[in-house]
């Protein structure tokens, strides 16, 4: 942070990762998030996380995940949770299902469960197949999901950055349209102001790969060096063989929104770029496993490996 | 401090040093070993300086694979990490290869400090996971 910046964002933990949140306009130095929220936005901010959590966290065992979990029945879904699913019906279909939210065992299996036992439990578990597991149904009162049998859902590729999404439309009907959103490694900018991302090199923190020009935009990264516990064990898996994913280290993914970004940072493990970018309007950049770097022609912003 | 514990691999030789007794152990959740932890642990969650090591494998598509790890414990803290690789099979040599020499190596970059960016995507902040895993490790630990 530099010496001459004169407010510090707002800064919390949740969801297992910090989060900043800053408040600016044209006028903001490109160093500067911006400035913070008032107490009694980032007491509002702090309760929609809770709220989504509370809902989608396979971590905590009084989530509507937890209960989905558990028994089979027919679920009324939260009001946020329809942009959310039909991303990953899209994501889905896209990556000829290596996406999948039904890798929530597969992971336990992993070793990556609520407990982080973080030791695997046997050889890996491909997911089940969504059209045995799941139905969604559309109904006046809202979504329904219908499950013949326990399902563990994991929102994990795409959740954050729709969290990310949510925080900032929130923030807005509160009367604060001009925001930066970042929370670690999802970052969304609303309003009048560009901002620059550094594209932080997965094996030295301290270096960038690139920079990345964004203006009421999100950039959403992922990379299997985050939340991994061992030797090719992370947390991005194939719902086909319920394996981990080598040949794509990390991925960068600029959208109109963090839950298309995310979730297409997650799907570019797993799919060809062209493929899904014929599907969604993104751009991108992948360093894969062989140090390669690829970016799409479009991508406003300059590499420097 | 979490920039230490980013997992970065580093080619070095291993030094594995004392304390001999509770070596084996300390990774044992991580790496799948089962050996028992050394009953010395101080109820204060002091941990003695030194070098930690434990074997493991993992089934990859190629079949049984071998990984050495190695943390080192200074002060209660993780100072570093360090996995090497053994593998079976000339393919997984190769990507656990190109994994442990650290892609870093080939693809580098620019450094941060030296940028005028608002936002740094990646890896860094997100430490929190890994953080959280080598909390249970040692509380296993102590535990067994």
């Amino acid at each position: 942070m530099s010496s001459s910046t004169l407010l510090e964002p707002t800064a919390f933990e949740a969801i297992g990762a910090p989060w900043r949140i800053g408040v600016g306009g044209a006028a903001t130095p490109t160093s500067s998030l911006g400035a913070p929220l008032s107490a009694d936005d980032r007491a509002a901010v702090l309760a929609r996380i809770e709220q989504f959590d509370r809902d989608w966290s396979r971590f905590r065992d009084d989530s509507l995940v937890a209960r989905i979990a558990r028994e089979p029945g027919s679920w009324s879904l939260p009001a946020d949770a329809e942009p959310l699913l039909d991303l990953y019906e899209r994501l889905h279909a896209a990556t000829d299902a290596r996406l999948s939210p039904l890798v929530g065992a597969s992971l336990d299996r992993l070793g990556y469960d609520a407990a982080y036992r973080l030791l695997p439990a046997g050889d890996p578990l491909p997911a089940p197949r969504w059209q045995d597991s799941l139905a969604l149904r559309r109904t006046p009162a809202g979504l329904v999901l219908d499950t013949a049998a326990p399902v563990l859902l994991d929102v994990g590729a795409a959740g954050k950055g729709y969290l990310v999404d949510l925080v900032g439309e929130l923030l807005v009907q509160r009367g604060l349209p001009d925001t930066v959103v970042d929370a670690s490694g999802d970052v969304r900018v609303r309003g009048e102001r560009s901002i620059r991302v550094a594209l932080e090199n997965p094996f030295d923190p301290a270096k960038a790969l690139g920079v990345v020009e964004l203006r009421d935009q999100a950039l959403c990264a992922s990379a299997t060096t985050r939340r991994a516990w061992g030797d090719g064990l992370h947390h991005i898996i194939d719902a086909i063989t319920g394996r981990p994913v080598d040949a794509v280290v990390a991925t960068w993914v600029v959208a109109d929104s963090a839950l298309v970004a995310d979730g297409v940072a997650t799907a570019m493990f797993l799919a060809d770029p062209a493929r899904l970018c014929a599907v969604f309007a993104v751009e991108w950049v992948r360093l894969l496993a062989d140090g390669r770097l690829e970016a799409s022609a479009g991508l406003r912003g300059e590499l420097f490996a | 401090m979490t920039r230490m514990m980013t997992g970065r691999a580093r080619t070095t030789a291993a030094r594995v040093a004392a304390p001999i007794g509770a070596t084996a152990a300390l990774l044992g959740t991580l790496t799948g070993c089962s050996t028992a932890a050394e009953a010395e642990v101080p109820v204060d969650a002091s941990y003695r300086d030194g070098t930690y090591q434990a074997n493991g494998t993992y089934e990859s598509p190629n079949g049984s694979e071998n990984i050495i790890v190695l943390i080192e414990l200074e002060n209660d803290i993780v100072t570093d990490v360090e996995i090497t690789t053994n593998p079976n099979n000339p393919t997984t040599a190769n990507y656990q290869g190109q994994f442990a020499s650290g892609i870093g190596d080939l693809v580098i970059g620019e450094d941060i400090d030296q940028l005028d960016v608002t936002v740094v995507a990646g890896s860094s902040l997100t430490s929190n996971g890994f953080r959280e895993a080598i909390a249970a490790i040692k509380a296993d630990a102590v535990e067994s």
